[in-house]
């Protein structure tokens, strides 16, 4: 894989923590998915079986995963700037940080592409960060998907790649979980008239 | 015979699930949960049963082995499920859902819970490690919906948090597979190389920094799911905002049956790692023991009280299989089995206590016995048996894992571990004779409804816990242990 290639992908995850419209958050998430998607097609090219597979599953990362979210924002109209997430600097100091040290910790990764276990661990790392400090529910969906990404990224460069089968029933559960995520934006935005989660401050000991 | 039985066990509960989604009147949903509770635990029971008794070799077909240690979980998990069906009508009928639209609240639970049943019994049986990680994960979309069931404020913060932090340690754990599924697969393998045989054989020829990094990996997003402390921050709220039967399911069915699959993982790699899988359970277990026994100590709320208890119990059960010796096993089997109907009957306790004073969602209990004869005897056993009170089996199951770290020569982490249990015995002890025993405030309460049901769950569930109890002088050095070691040692 070009580094240029590796490098978008992880610049597209940074700017998933800094940016503050939440479907400029996802436009950036589609972006990284397509552009893994293409990546998957290209690996495929002259299996036919295997290129059906990585179209199938980039129209489901890059459009309709996207598209769910979307829904839900239209869904859920913020009044105002969510209060819990001004402060850009921070979020984007701890989302460097926590991907530097993971990059200096981890141990090589058995892939077939060396230059592509960093970037692996940066989209994994990246999507827990914005998990962490996003407050908004989509965001934090967000997140969950960005690290997917990675995961997706590191079955992409095995040698022989991931079983088919296994790849389609990742993309079923991924449609069941962000399901599931939509109907909670939904209920949190209707219970507290916005869906940052920085309101959910019930249950403290 | 057994295959048919098998398909019936996995099959009962998703057709459940749709027959109970459909929009039948009340009595006819209650009525037709009963049957389905049935049929489902008798099913999984008698796949079980048949396991336990014949020697030899795992049943195994295409998709599908169990051996004694799936036998143990899937009886488990048929009798929770079975009291939680049971025990749902009750909590239905006190509690209005504000997280599905009324009318379709009650289908969208039953359905939901069924669902989750299905996972889980699936869970014990399936004999891939890929698969069963995508059971977790559908256990996860299925019980996220029921914890959030009321639609509260709490209800929501709990299963967002729930749906986000297991999910996220369950793409950790993901990427373990990948790591895993790379070290061992040759090119253009399938699916199946993730096999636990497959893996089991394969393990002694994968790198030993591979098999570190897939074993890390997948035992620290897995911990997420089994609330192991540092990345239990959801369980102390879920289990304590959930459904009672909906708690109970989780905490003595759903943290067990996933802790199942860590234990696999680390005995599966063990040849590889050189103990490093072990080691980091250990440390899940010290860290989990001491995260929870601090909390046991203060005056919380019922279900939450239960629920960090559970975090202190998977901390027993981590340390147990870490141990990897055959007397710690017979702890872990009998712990796994004790913790699931003591847990089970105290989250039952509150769906009455609830119902007659909602108060004590958010306050410790005080002077139970002198407003519900049927309450304040369930949480006697229940507490009784969680602390590990003899004659619990806790007590015994305890011991046997403490004897087992010491046979195993991990001295120091027994020594830590007894200390802790030991303070862990003295808060629970301590909120059972304050909730229970000491007096309440003179005011009057409400009546608490269904207590004679109470008392009968009462009395089975506490013979249940004795004949567990009894078993402890058979278990060490039984055939039981000495398969389950075959598996897992």
């Amino acid at each position: 894989m070009s580094p240029e290639v590796l490098w978008a992908l992880v610049a597209l995850g940074f700017a998933v923590v800094a940016v503050r419209r939440r479907t400029l958050g996802i436009a950036l998430l589609a972006g990284q998915s397509l552009l893994l998607g293409a990546l998957a097609i290209a690996h495929a090219e002259g299996a036919p079986g295997e290129l059906a597979l990585a179209v199938v599953i980039l129209l489901a990362r890059g459009v309709v995963l996207p598209g769910l979210l979307l829904w839900v924002v239209r869904g859920t109209r913020e009044p105002r700037r969510v209060a819990s997430e001004r402060f850009v600097l921070h979020r984007l100091v701890v989302a460097v940080g926590a991907v530097a040290v993971a990059a200096a910790l981890v141990p090589a990764l058995p892939l077939d592409d060396p230059g592509a276990e960093h970037v692996v661990i940066a989209l994994l790392v990246q999507g827990i960060v914005i998990a962490a400090v996003r407050r908004a529910v989509v965001f934090q969906a967000v997140g969950f998907l960005v690290a997917e990404n990675g995961v997706y990224l590191a079955g992409l460069t095995v040698a022989g790649g991931v079983p088919g089968a296994l790849e389609l029933a990742l993309l079923f559960d991924l449609l069941a979980v962000l399901a599931v995520a939509a109907a909670f934006g939904s209920r949190i935005h209707e219970r507290f008239g916005s869906s940052d989660t920085g309101l959910l401050r019930g249950l403290r000991d | 015979m057994t295959e048919v039985l098998l398909v019936a066990m996995l099959a009962s509960p998703v057709i459940g699930a749709g027959l109970l989604a459909l929009p039948l009147s009340a009595r006819a949903s209650r009525r037709l949960n009963a049957v389905l509770a049935v049929a489902v635990a008798a099913a999984s029971g008698a796949v079980a049963v048949v396991e336990l008794t014949q020697i030899g070799e795992p049943l195994r077909g295409s998709w599908y082995a169990i051996d004694p240690a799936g036998a143990v979980f899937l009886l488990v998990i048929a009798a929770v499920g079975l009291m939680s069906a049971l025990a749902s009508p009750a909590y239905l009928t006190g509690d209005a859902s504000g997280f599905f639209a009324g009318r379709r609240a009650r289908s969208a639970y039953y359905a939901a819970l069924y669902l989750f049943w299905a996972a889980l019994l699936a869970l014990a049986a399936v004999d891939n490690l890929a698969v069963a990680w995508l059971l977790v994960e559908a256990t996860t979309a299925a019980s996220a919906l029921l914890v959030a069931f009321s639609g509260r404020a709490q209800a929501l913060e709990a299963g967002w948090k729930y749906l986000v932090l297991t999910t996220l340690g369950l793409a950790v754990a993901l990427l373990g597979i990948i790591v895993l599924y790379a070290g061992i697969a040759e090119d253009g393998a399938s699916i199946a190389a993730l096999d636990w045989a497959r893996v089991h054989a394969a393990a002694a020829g994968i790198d030993h920094t591979t098999a570190v990094a897939a074993v890390v990996l997948l035992l620290g997003g897995l911990a997420a799911k089994v609330g192991w402390a540092p990345v239990h921050n959801w369980l102390p709220d879920a289990h304590s905002e959930a459904p009672p039967p909906v708690s109970a399911l989780l905490s003595a069915a759903l943290l067990p049956t996933v802790m199942l699959i860590a234990w696999r993982v680390e005995a599966a790699l063990r040849p590889a790692t050189g103990g490093a899988g072990s080691g980091l359970l250990l440390g899940f277990g010290l860290l989990s023991l001491a995260v929870a026994i601090p909390f046991l100590w203060r005056a919380l709320p019922l279900k939450r009280l239960l629920a960090y208890s559970s975090l202190e119990h998977m901390g027993i059960l981590a340390l147990g299989i870490g141990f990897v010796h055959p007397i710690a096993t017979a702890g872990v089997v009998l712990h796994v089995a004790g913790h699931a109907l003591a847990k089970s009957l105290g989250f039952y306790a509150t769906i009455s206590l609830l119902r007659a004073d909602p108060r004590l969602a958010r306050r410790a209990p005080r002077g139970l016995v002198a407003t519900s004869r049927g309450a304040a005897g369930a949480l006697t056993v229940s507490l009784g048996s969680l602390s590990g009170l003899p004659p619990s089996p806790l007590f015994f199951s305890e011991v046997l894992i403490l004897l087992g770290g010491l046979a195993a020569g991990e001295t120091a982490v027994v020594v830590v571990a007894a200390v802790m249990l030991g303070l862990g015995f003295l808060g629970l002890a301590h909120a059972l004779i304050e909730g229970v025993v000491t007096d309440a405030p003179s005011r009057r309460r409400p009546a608490v409804p269904g207590e004679r049901r109470l008392k009968l769950l009462t009395a089975v569930v506490a013979g249940g816990l004795l004949g567990l109890s009894a078993t402890v002088w058979a278990l060490p050095g039984s055939r039981l242990i000495a398969d389950l070691m075959g598996v897992l040692g």
